[in-house]
């Protein structure tokens, strides 16, 4: 997560609402990575993610110029990306790698191992991705794209207070669903 | 001395999530360290966080890179200025800050479009054509002034029979001339553009309607405004009065135009649209010819000419004709604008194959 000043980055936004588009492609080389990893952890799938970060871009090079300085250049990009990911992702059926419930019948195939394959192989990792949207989305905005936690409960609307109880909510989560696998976090 | 560590602890346990995703500032950073130092609890709540850090983070858990890097920006910026040409409506505001972009409601940015459309043709349309019509709508408006300045001073109803005269034989011509060119043709140096236009015809082809023919109505109106004044003043001088007889004129002269002007360009047009700009040209002129030859008494007196006469008025039956003629002409125009059935004037707006 790049800490740039904040007034260096809202000079850039206004360049891009004045229709700079080397603008925007610095503005992309600054948050690019953190948008992208915050994006794959939301949608489970790299094709969708560079899909959704390209609308995300898009809405960023239209509406730059509705920006309106109240908050950190940062924390509204997450915010358009997190809106893009929602149009994007909404109604989808449940990818079969990250089931919404981990209590969901038995599929055929060994669902905790394809989890567990998908997620990169640790069980932290597919426990995490087994956990509800909102859950996930906290995590993702912490610790994939280190949004300071006060910025996270900007870009989610939500009182700091939610996010932290959120966070330590998703940790239990992810411990109980390990001590019922038997591993040891 | 217990309570101390327990409420800082309290505090270092906040700030352990981010301290592990390494979002914290330097300040609490180096407080966090230190406290980590002498507390087995919060190194023990640390590393479930760590563990959760290097479970999401992409350059770990054994697969490394497994989401890969993002998309080179080169390539990204590249494809979301072509996104944003391709689909000029779409107009997304960002999260809780609609603003200018974004707040505009469906029927004004749908009238943006078509004031910036019109715009668009406005561009297109050579400067003769409008300049021409203004010309010869003058000349008229001078020649009628010309002649009641000549006449004697209490000419006012000849006056006003002189201008109602020459507006009714004008204003048609005037408009139905720009109407029958306002559809496109091969000779169209735009032709091209507009057949790749995304747009379609019909739509193009109400805008540039829109336009000339508006513009024309405004033409006529203005001329009959000056003469209604003209007139006007010398029924004054001629001893009668009255605001309500300026009006009277004014709209006595625009009955003597607007319905000939609606039916011969309304006409034209479904011409133009069936068969080119250049046979319906000569339709509107033989239609005009005919109209003043009538009128002159040269021509032979018979149905035709009596059809001709009764049709050059204004009244509900000749607007609705004229409205049944642009309803016709716009449908039969096509999505696909003139290119869709090409005028059947022999000439081909594409190389044949």
């Amino acid at each position: 997560m790049p800490r740039t000043e904040p007034e260096n980055d809202a000079a850039l936004l206004r360049s891009v609402a004045a229709g700079d588009a080397a603008a925007l492609h610095r503005l992309y080389e600054r948050y690019g990575g953190p948008l992208f990893g915050y994006l794959y952890k939301l949608a489970g799938d790299r094709m969708i993610a560079e899909e959704i970060l390209q609308d995300t871009m898009l809405a960023v090079w239209r509406s730059a110029a509705a920006f309106g300085h109240r908050s950190k250049v940062s924390t509204w990009l997450f915010g358009v990306a997190r809106r893009q990911a929602h149009n994007r992702l909404r109604g989808r059926a449940f990818p079969d790698f990250v089931p919404e419930l981990p209590d969901v019948p038995d599929r055929a195939a060994g669902p905790d191992e394809l989890a567990i394959a998908a997620a990169g192989g640790t069980p932290v990792a597919a426990a995490i991705d087994r956990l509800p949207e909102h859950h996930r989305d906290v995590i993702a905005l912490v610790f994939v794209a280190g949004l300071p936690l006060a910025d996270v409960a900007e870009v989610l609307s939500i009182p700091l207070g939610t996010v932290k109880s959120r966070l330590h909510h998703a940790r239990a989560a992810v411990a109980a669903e390990l001590i019922a696998q038997g591993v040891s976090e | 001395m217990n309570e101390v560590p327990d409420e800082m602890s309290c505090r270092i346990v906040e700030l352990l999530p981010a301290y592990a995703a390494g979002s914290l500032p330097e300040v609490d950073r180096d407080r966090v360290s230190a406290h980590l130092v002498s507390c087995a609890r919060c190194r023990a709540d640390l590393a479930a966080w760590q563990a959760v850090a290097v479970a999401v983070s992409p350059e770990v858990d054994g697969a490394p890179d497994r989401e890969g890097p993002p998309p080179d920006p080169a390539q990204l910026v590249r494809l979301v200025l072509t996104r944003s040409a391709l689909d000029p409506g779409g107009s997304e505001p960002g999260p809780g800050e609609p603003g200018p972009g974004g707040s505009r409601s469906w029927p004004a940015r749908h009238l943006r479009y078509l004031a910036a459309l019109i715009l668009a043709e406005a561009r297109l349309i050579r400067l003769a054509v409008p300049v021409a019509s203004a010309l010869v709508m003058a000349l008229g408006v001078v020649v009628v002034l010309a002649g009641a300045a000549a006449g004697s001073a209490a000419s006012g109803p000849f006056t006003s029979i002189a201008a109602g005269d020459l507006l009714t034989l004008i204003a048609p011509i005037v408009a139905a001339v720009g109407v029958a060119g306002a559809h496109r043709s091969r000779h169209d140096p735009a032709a091209e553009l507009v057949a790749a236009a995304p747009t379609s015809g019909r739509l193009l082809l109400l805008a540039r309607l829109t336009l000339v023919f508006g513009y024309d109505l405004a033409l006529a109106l203005s001329a009959s405004a000056v003469l209604a004044v003209t007139v006007s003043s010398e029924i004054a001088i001629a001893g009668m009065t009255g605001s309500a007889a300026g009006l009277d004129v004014l709209v006595g002269l625009i009955l003597t135009w607007l319905g000939p002007m609606a039916l011969l360009s309304s006409l034209g047009l479904l011409v133009a649209v069936r068969f080119g700009p250049d046979v319906a040209l000569g339709t509107v002129l033989v239609l005009w010819v005919l109209r003043v030859m009538a009128d002159g008494g040269l021509l032979r007196d018979g149905w035709a000419a009596r059809l001709i006469l009764d049709a050059w008025t204004t009244n509900a039956a000749v607007l609705a004709v004229s409205v049944a003629f642009g309803v016709a002409a716009v449908a039969a125009t096509g999505d696909s604008g003139p290119f869709a059935r090409e005028p059947r004037t022999g000439w081909r707006a594409t190389h044949p194959t």
